[in-house]
């Protein structure tokens, strides 16, 4: 990994070197805010959903019905410039502003929907807006937020609500014999009461064949999403985690056609392998460092990253939560809620069962060891957030034990995914200038302990 | 005018300025302590098994210094205070530590406390499902069970039916106790402050359940019969949010001019107001903790799987308790607290606040960071508030 010839000047118009596989996949998202808009506007049912893990999105789309994620449509906001309104909105509507950045701009669009413009999608609304709910789907996983702010809105739409549920322990409670089974029966009879309303709400019947046939195409685009992700360990990494973030929706939430987005996948697969096979690395320059991301990027400044770049650092892997892991065996069952229960419990519990296999409490620590060895990574990029706990709050147990048991150095910086003005990338570049420093003294550590990497 | 302070009182004052006082000595005379947080874990399970519950707070005028090295500022900082306390080694008169599930932050102390809190034998994590479906009743039953096998390890005997019906009547009493306590506020004046009632709560959640009834009904009798009332204010305050553990708010409220009296939050009658059903065993347990305590870190509907929501209805399915108290404490306005970065009660306050003013109860929302110094800014808030009211 030493560094080699200055970059020639085609070279140095891209920094990052983009998957060509992975701009269909990012189209795919844009395809269901105007499927959602359409359908609103022939008066057909919408979903505002929070990301669920699997267990809600199946569902929905087996009934034929049309969703956007507003977590997704927050970093729309973030990324274009435009969330600022909308948080203001939400504080002048009395929500504290210390909350989730992603639950106050959604608050805000929606205040500024049905309380200022009587129900019509506010005109300043990247890619047309969000169409008015007539479901919304909160969920119990990862966070209170995401189920709290749902509650809320009913203070602007009539829109009937659920809550999905997810089971959540740390690691050890989390090894009781049989408590897999348990933890399955209450998911899948949650599943079931979940499908039952939906009948209720849209007066027909679940298409079980299509519910089928959907988690069937979910094994198979998890199968491939997770192959391209043991492959990104390979040296240099070929793909950098800009490109992840801009594909991930079609694997996260299921944006788009599934069967088009499997196909797409397929496709990045191919191209990863190839880069793989031919030593291509995912910047344009020399990779010099292989650094992680945790957790939610600042949608605001992505282009951040090309700086980072040119300096050689390469960002081989980042944010767990955004990861689906290898998808667990459901040929055990012909029930199709307890196939979606199993694969939405697999999300959380089998991080859990190696941190314990690692004798680590903290499952969120143990998942970046592991990453930490495969990836042979030099640096961890930690980027605490102002408004997100969940995303943050583990942050420091990842710095203190990378450090204390891989001898592997975290550069710690401050931010938002949706407020700009707390990053400071000017300030950060300055201070990964001097982190390069550190991370090359514990390079000659890890070597003299005999680390491997 | 000066309250005389009697005796009662003046204990539960003692034990509320050096907590883990009584526990020491328990701990010493050969009984295991048991600390929890939140309102979650269930003390009965603690209590039949000979175990003295103990539940943690943080501290607000301690500062804030060794746990910032493994939390970041923007977890709730009454968690960031527990972990530092412990981390200090303030807890150290525990056997054992429970936690729950009450919000996802407050899920990981367990992690923390096992990483960064040495020596504490015994740690669980109980997870609380997130809503009142009748699934999760029967799960958190489940997860119930679990807690109650692996304390019976580290008690080494077996919970039995009768130990646990035994421990539920007592802390029944207790509950019932603490409302014939709050009984005593509905009076103009109150016969005693939010003050002196607090420092009982902490009281109680300090003491063996036995010796906690038996203060409670002393104080009782002694304020029944005190003729040194507090003086009559120009308001009757509700107070409502999350953990509050501290006088200072309490006095900062009555000396602006108000008294308060009642509250909702899970140091005062979230704790005690809903007592566990017969047949005293774990689904009655699981029904009382999940669906009976009224928090907002529960997702609850006024009606189970509605396909048509309305507003109004669903704010009068969450909140009808506090109209309750409102009209039976004779209130007249509302002071809705929280500390920072909570978001289950965050999200809480504009729909809370908008059903208040349906009840023509005027409220105001401070916010805190869990701190005496924090309060000082709010004061003269909170004194315009009491003005209007006037
Ligand atoms: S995980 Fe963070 S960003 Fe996402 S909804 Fe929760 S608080 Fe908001
Ligand atoms: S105060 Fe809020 S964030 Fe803190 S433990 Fe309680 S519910 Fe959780």
């Amino acid at each position: 990994m030493s560094e080699t010839a200055a970059p020639t000047k085609t070279e140095q118009k891209r920094a990052i070197n983009r998957l060509k596989s992975m701009y269909p996949l990012r189209n795919l998202v844009q395809q269901d805010y105007i499927d959602t808009l359409q359908a609103s506007s022939e008066g057909k049912p919408t979903v505002w959903s929070m990301l669920n893990y699997w267990e809600g999105d199946l569902p929905l789309k087996a009934m034929g019905l049309n969703i956007v994620y507003p977590e997704n449509y927050s970093t729309l906001l973030a990324s274009t410039g435009t969330a600022e309104p909308f948080l203001d909105a939400s504080d002048s509507d009395g929500f504290p502003t210390h909350m989730c950045g992603y639950g106050r701009s959604t608050i805000g669009y929606s205040y500024r929907m049905m309380k200022e413009l009587g129900g019509k999608i506010p005109p300043e609304a990247p890619v047309g807006g969000m169409a008015k709910p007539t479901l919304l789907l909160g969920s119990g996983i990862i966070c209170d937020a995401r189920f709290k702010w749902f509650q809320a809105l009913g203070r602007y739409f009539d829109a009937p609500q659920w809550c999905l549920e997810m089971p959540m322990m740390p690691t050890f409670e989390g090894s009781e014999p049989d408590l897999e089974e348990y933890q399955v029966k209450f998911l899948t009879r949650e599943v079931k009461a979940f499908i039952e309303f939906l009948e209720k709400l849209l007066q027909k019947k679940m298409d079980w064949a299509r519910l089928e046939e959907l988690i069937d195409l979910a094994v198979r685009i998890h199968e491939t999403t997770w192959q391209i992700s043991e492959l990104r360990q390979s040296v240099p990494g070929p793909m950098h985690s800009t490109d992840f973030w801009s594909s991930m929706p079609p694997s996260l939430f299921f944006a788009g056609d599934m069967k088009v987005a499997l196909k797409l996948y397929q496709d990045m697969l191919s191209e990863v392998q190839d880069r793989v096979n031919n030593k291509v690395a995912a910047i344009n320059y020399p990779e010099k460092y292989r650094i992680v991301f945790a957790e939610l990027p600042p949608w605001h400044s992505l282009k951040f990253f090309d700086s980072l770049a040119e300096k050689g650092w390469n960002f081989v892997y980042e944010s767990y939560g955004y990861h689906a892991p290898k998808p667990p065996d459901l040929n055990k069952t012909s029930d199709p809620c307890e196939k979606l229960a199993r694969l939405a419990r697999n999300f959380i519990f089998n991080i859990h069962e190696h941190a314990r296999a690692d004798n680590i409490s903290n499952p969120l620590v143990e998942q970046y060891l592991r990453i930490a060895r495969g990836f042979k990574v030099d640096g961890f990029f930690l980027h605490p957030l102002i408004s997100c706990r969940a995303a943050s709050a583990g942050l420091r147990s990842v710095q203190e034990f990378m450090l204390r048991k891989l001898d592997v150095p975290t550069l710690w910086v401050e931010g938002d995914i949706i407020d700009k003005r707390v990053f400071n990338p000017q300030e950060t570049l300055a201070r990964a200038e001097a982190f390069e420093q550190t991370m090359d003294h514990y390079r000659k550590v890890r070597q003299s302990k005999g680390l491997g990497w | 005018m000066a309250i005389a302070i009697n005796k009662g009182l003046s204990l539960a004052h003692d034990i509320y300025e050096d907590r883990g006082r009584r526990v020491r000595e328990l701990r010493k005379a050969g009984r295991k302590t048991i600390g929890y947080i939140c309102l979650y874990p269930p003390v009965e399970i603690i209590t039949a098994l000979g175990m003295v519950p103990f539940r943690i707070f943080g501290n607000m005028s301690e500062p804030i210094t060794l746990a910032d090295q493994v939390s970041t500022t923007v977890v709730c900082p009454f968690l960031r205070s527990i972990i530092d306390l412990g981390m200090k080694g303030k807890f150290d008169f525990l056997d054992g530590v429970v936690g729950a599930h009450t919000c996802d932050i407050g899920a990981g102390i367990i992690i923390q406390w096992r990483d960064y809190v040495k020596d504490t034998p015994f740690t669980h994590l109980i997870d609380v499902p997130h809503t009142d479906h009748p699934p999760a009743v029967e799960y958190f039953a489940g997860q119930l069970n679990s807690f109650k096998r692996h304390l019976e390890e580290h008690a080494g005997q077996k919970l039995t039916d009768d130990k646990l019906k035994k421990a539920v009547e007592l802390h029944n009493t207790q509950r019932r106790l603490v409302r014939q306590l709050y009984d005593l506020r509905k009076p103009d004046p109150p016969l005693l402050t939010s003050a002196e009632n607090l420092e009982v709560m902490v009281a109680l959640f300090s003491l063996p359940v036995e010796e906690g009834n038996d203060l409670l009904e002393d104080v009782i009798k002694q304020v029944s019969e005190r003729s040194d009332r507090p003086g009559r204010k120009k308001a009757r305050l509700l107070v409502w949010g999350p953990v509050f553990d501290n006088t200072s708010l309490f006095k900062l409220i009555e000396s602006a001019g108000a008294s308060v009296v009642v509250d909702d939050t899970c140091v005062g009658t979230r704790a005690f107001w809903a007592d566990v059903k017969a047949p005293y065993d774990l689904q009655a347990l699981a029904q009382r903790y999940l669906v009976d305590i009224k928090c907002p870190r529960t997702y609850r509907q006024a009606e189970p799987a509605e396909t048509r929501r309305d507003y109004d209805k669903d704010l009068d399915s969450r909140f009808n308790y506090i109209r309750k108290a409102v009209v039976d404490w004779n209130v007249n306005g509302a002071v809705l607290q929280s500390v920072k970065y909570c978001d289950t009660h965050g999200y809480e306050v504009p729909n809370l606040r908008h059903y208040l003013d349906t009840l023509g109860i005027p409220s105001i929302y401070i916010e805190h960071d869990y701190s005496e110094r924090s309060l000082a800014p709010i004061k003269t808030r909170v004194e315009a508030f009491v003005e209007t009211l006037g």
